[in-house]
């Protein structure tokens, strides 16, 4: 890496983090809208200054840790999240010419942070020793690992047709036609599994307040606690850029440019998924570790065998 | 500059490891040892093998190290048991088994430090080792599938709670 | 990417020091989650070296040998940590040398 990217790596924190940030303004008068209510509308034009309250607020806070918590643990566990989910960004492909680096693994870098992000949520249910952390703890690493695996699965179809791990080559390779339509069933998976991974609504079993309090960050205030958000809300981020990438065709699309294109596509999923944290219901924990195992995996599995069949059918052709 | 990177590479991998296994609390050295493979992971990337770097993340650090903290928090032992932990580091009881660490490493420096090779690696792609994995490998993948099918069975059936009957059955 | 040049003596050296930390916490430490760490220790040494001789060669096959020390590993963390719940359910210790005595 040159250091002529110092300014380009200095330009993806800001937007992600500083997205993040007008993404817990923007989700709350999404969800007052669709719920008929108003959300935070008081502070500037839209209620958009409540933001910068909030990050007051939080930033001022006194950073208390629990005398009965694992010190160490309880204040290395926030700073996982946070650190693998801006370190996915840098394989993510935001224009032809605008990315990072170019792996030949890229989306198994990107499994691989992912897959990084749920010690945050164990250690932290761990280290605040408390029963309800706890509980959030071991329910969200059971979720997390178990759809890691249909995570991982589900993308292998793309790999197939693009036949590359490399994400510009996967966006390059979509040129004649986006993923989604091909890979249906793997977008499928890739979605639900994908909340489920970044535990949020309708899947945020670990940390259901109507039944654990604050799940696994219940002792956590704070700038601490601010980092788990701001974890969560680049993971939504992240989620949205790679559904972009992987099955929505990247960058390409007519008339603009490709980073507007990127953009655009990446800000209607973030919507899209706060739409489903305002329409779906929260499943019980054994119904979503049923989902998984009995739908999840055969769905990837029959996509897998399938798209395999028939690029090797292609192939002959 | 790479042979530096590798060098900070392994004397973290190391140091971590070294520090998970002395450890008493067993969260913390979890925690030391995710670092040392994730400084081995890096040290796999500079010897030119993304591929495995990248599975030993997603496996290593992100399945298996995660399945010891379930088991930790299943178990949630708090700070019971560190005493005996305390008391075997005396000592006593690491001398003999460390000088006959200290005799092995010995030997194998000697041996090793008979190679006189410069590596010069080539990167492997993915697609090579997918080539060659379901190529002239095949049946070793077929062996570790019910390798894997076996561990999840006797996982399944050693992990399994208790009836009552066995119970009873171990403590009459 | 730029020439990589790093000597396959001191990637087995590390391999080997590695390795021998995972020995010694083997034979030293006394709780079965610890003596599974040192075993995981010691797996991950062979494969250091396993893909230092891949690099080396410009073969593929010492990352195959990865990935099938990466299946035993996960095989064996499974029925490893499936006995450690056992242990502590029936003997209420991790102590391997409270476990060991002779019962029928």
């Amino acid at each position: 890496m040159s250091e002529a990217n110092l300014p380009f790596i200095g330009a993806i924190l800001l937007t992600v983090v500083g997205g993040a940030a007008v993404l817990t303004w923007f989700e709350r008068r999404l969800l007052g809208i669709w719920q008929d209510r108003y959300g935070p509308n008081r502070l500037g034009p839209f209620g958009i200054l409540q933001v910068a309250a909030d990050m007051l607020k939080l930033l001022t806070k006194h950073d208390w840790i629990p005398p009965f918590a694992d010190r160490f643990v309880f204040v290395i566990a926030p700073t996982a999240i946070v650190i693998s989910m801006l370190m996915a960004f840098a394989v993510v492909p935001f224009g032809p010419d605008h990315y990072l680096i170019d792996m030949n693994v890229g989306l198994l870098f990107f499994l691989a942070m992912s897959s990084l992000a749920v010690y945050s949520v164990m250690l932290g249910g761990l280290a605040s020793n408390n029963k309800y952390a706890l509980l959030g703890g071991l329910r969200a690493a059971a979720q997390m690992v178990s759809y890691e695996v249909f995570m991982g699965l589900s993308l292998m179809g793309v790999v197939m047709l693009s036949g590359s791990f490399s994400l510009v080559d996967i966006v390059e390779a979509q040129q004649d036609g986006w993923y989604f339509i091909p890979q249906f069933l793997g977008l499928y998976v890739f979605i639900i599994a994908g909340i489920a991974e970044s535990h949020r609504l309708p899947f945020d079993l670990p940390e259901a307040e109507h039944e654990l309090t604050a799940g696994f960050h219940t002792e956590y205030g704070g700038m601490k606690f601010t980092m788990f958000m701001l974890g969560e809300y680049c993971g939504l981020i992240l989620l949205s850029c790679m559904i972009t990438t992987l099955f929505f065709g990247g960058w390409l699309g007519p008339f603009f440019p490709p980073l507007v294109w990127f953009a655009l596509k990446t800000f209607g999923f973030v919507c899209f998924f706060i739409l489903l944290r305002a329409a779906i219901p929260r499943p019980r924990y054994d119904q979503l570790m049923a989902l998984g195992w009995t739908v999840m995996l055969p769905i990837t599995l029959i996509n897998l065998v399938a798209t395999g069949a028939i690029a090797l059918w292609m192939n002959q052709a | 500059m790479t042979l530096a990177l590798f060098y900070i590479a392994g004397a973290i991998a190391l140091a971590a490891t070294g520090i998970a296994l002395t450890r008493v609390n067993a969260i913390h050295a979890l925690i030391y040892l995710v670092v040392s493979l994730l400084a081995v992971a890096f040290i796999f990337f500079l010897l030119g093998a993304p591929f495995a770097a990248v599975l030993e993340i997603v496996i290593y650090a992100g399945a298996i190290m995660v399945l010891f903290v379930f088991v930790i928090m299943m178990l949630n032992l708090g700070n019971r048991g560190t005493v005996v932990e305390q008391e075997m580091m005396n000592p006593s009881v690491w001398i003999i088994p460390s000088l006959l660490c200290l005799i092995l490493l010995i030997e194998l420096s000697l041996s090793i430090a008979s190679l006189k090779s410069e590596t010069n690696p080539i990167v492997v792609s993915a697609k090579e080792i997918g080539i060659s994995l379901f190529g002239p490998y095949v049946l070793a993948v077929e062996i570790a599938s019910m390798l894997l099918l076996a561990g999840l069975v006797a996982a399944n059936h050693i992990g399994r709670r208790l009836s009552k009957m066995d119970q009873e059955k171990d403590e009459g | 990417m730029n020439p990589l040049i790093i000597p396959l003596s001191h990637v087995l050296m590390l391999a080997a020091l590695l390795f021998t930390a995972g020995l010694l916490g083997l034979l030293i430490r006394r709780n079965v989650i610890f003596i599974l760490m040192s075993l995981e220790v010691m797996l991950n040494a062979a494969a250091l070296a396993f893909v230092g001789a891949s690099a080396h060669w410009g073969q593929t096959d010492g990352q195959i040998i990865l990935l099938l020390i990466l299946t035993i590993a996960a095989a064996e963390v499974a029925v490893g940590l499936g006995l450690v719940l056992q242990i502590q359910r029936r003997f209420k210790t991790l102590d391997l040398d409270v476990v060991s005595r002779m019962r029928g």
